[in-house]
């Protein structure tokens, strides 16, 4: 929960997204987030107000409505809907004909592309200077995950876009399923917790975590530079999204920040539309706290220093999730600009 | 703020911030914007561009054949480079990444 002292005058106040595929459980999952104790001063931001049956003070019902820029990336497109929602609210509030609140939950339709609703968060100037993201959770049906990610492209990227990662009807699947969809989702996105949603109870703290202060999931990961390895009967749904892969690099030496700016600004805007995310805690030269790095397609995060590493561990680690891109050119082309050593294999950090 | 467009976004974009914290950096802002040219350089060498800082507050694309753009910030330059000269810019490109590693 965002503290009193987070959300001092100056502060941005915390946006939390929900996405997911349609039947997925956003709304479910939503629904009990919103009975924990530290959500009374949520706002939700909706598409379907008639769903989601919820008694809450203050549900706002969007339309979903993109504004395309005029290069047509799509990713880096304006939700005017939800710029037109962010800013009334804060015109509301100010007029006092809303209460105070401290945080907002968009809940997605299903067929989102996350994109333009980080987009719209980073890229219109009000909104980014009253607002900023918390982190984006995706919810994955256990029993229909393969069936979701095989037939939308959607799918994937709201998979690639998380920083956690709920699985949903773990009641209703067996074991072997949910541990399938488990491993299918942490070889897709390892920069993510994975949690099962029947363990969260209406813990909010648990899945609206600050992207900075979730960085398990980086320091766990196990480097390594390879291919896509072929995906057993259990993971087939990405089969068909076959060229969909993660890469982990760990990095020995010190990054020269401008140098890993300039490769990955390059890489961005050649491969944009195939890097689906990079994410990482990069240790640069000349600065003793570490940099975190937030990337969804064309969409960049504002590097932010952090105070400390979190484990002794202090070797930059970076994800990439990708589609289509060989790798090894990859991780080639990073070493040869920042003429740095990446992905030598090594063991699991604690 | 995006990479593919170019679009500037905010008072300064993503590849102009500092390593350190604020207030701890080792490097003056001046000397910052020497060393991003020289790095740009590397890459754009490869296709016939280079890049020098203008004023303090921009970047000076030249092509070997005398075009020129002024651009805001390092990302907005190969959208610009490719205008000039209708070629694509790859980092991935096994020939870059080869003139890079005998650098």
């Amino acid at each position: 929960m965002a503290s009193e002292s987070t959300i001092a005058a100056g502060n941005p106040i915390p946006v939390n997204v929900i996405t997911g595929f349609l039947g997925s459980g956003k709304t479910t999952l939503l629904q009990r987030l919103l009975r924990s104790p530290g959500m009374s001063r949520t706002v939700v931001l909706i598409n379907e107000l008639g769903e989601i049956g919820l008694d809450h003070l203050l549900v706002e019902r969007v339309d979903e409505a993109l504004v395309l820029l005029q290069n047509g990336c799509i990713c880096c497109s304006i939700r005017d809907d939800l710029k037109s929602a962010l800013r009334g609210l804060l015109s509301r509030r100010e007029r006092e004909q809303i209460p105070a609140f401290d945080r907002v939950v968009i809940e997605t339709t299903g067929l989102a592309d996350p994109g333009p609703v980080l987009y719209t968060l980073l890229g219109e100037p009000v909104v980014r200077h009253s607002f900023r993201l918390g982190n984006v959770v995706t919810t994955v049906d256990a029993l229909n995950a393969d069936l979701h990610l095989s037939r939308n492209p959607e799918g994937v990227k709201q998979v690639a876009a998380a920083d956690r990662l709920v699985i949903t009807k773990t009641d209703l699947a067996d074991a072997a399923q949910i541990a399938a969809v488990r491993d299918m989702l942490s070889r897709t996105n390892p920069s993510a917790e994975i949690l099962d949603a029947a363990q969260i109870g209406f813990d909010a703290d648990r899945v609206l975590v600050e992207q900075t202060r979730d960085l398990t999931p980086l320091m766990r990961f196990r480097p390594h530079v390879g291919e896509p390895e072929p995906a057993a009967d259990s993971t087939r749904g990405l089969q068909h999204n076959a060229s969909v892969a993660s890469l982990s690099l760990a990095l020995d030496e010190p990054l020269d920040w401008t140098a890993f700016g300039i490769w990955l600004s390059l890489l961005l805007h050649r491969h944009g539309d195939n890097v689906l995310r990079v994410k990482g805690i990069l240790r640069v030269q000349d600065a003793a706290a570490p940099v975190f790095i937030n990337a969804v397609q064309h969409i960049v995060h504002p590097p932010q220093h952090l105070e400390r590493w979190p484990t002794a561990d202090q070797r930059s680690r970076i994800v990439f999730i990708t589609r289509g891109i060989e790798h090894a050119l990859l991780a080639r082309s990073l070493a040869a600009f920042s003429r740095n050593r990446v992905g030598a294999p090594t063991p699991e950090a604690a | 703020m995006c990479a593919l467009c170019g679009v500037f976004l905010t008072e300064a974009h993503w590849t102009d911030s500092s390593p350190s914290p604020p207030g701890s950096s080792v490097r003056t802002r001046r000397h910052e914007r020497q060393h991003r040219v020289a790095l740009a350089n590397r890459i754009l060498k490869h296709y016939g561009f280079k890049i020098s800082d203008w004023q303090g507050n921009a970047y000076l694309l030249s092509a070997a054949t005398g075009q020129t753009a002024v651009l805001p910030n390092v990302a907005a330059v190969w959208p610009a480079a490719e205008q000039l000269r209708k070629r694509t810019l790859d980092p991935l490109d096994p020939d870059l990444i080869e003139a890079l590693e005998r650098d």
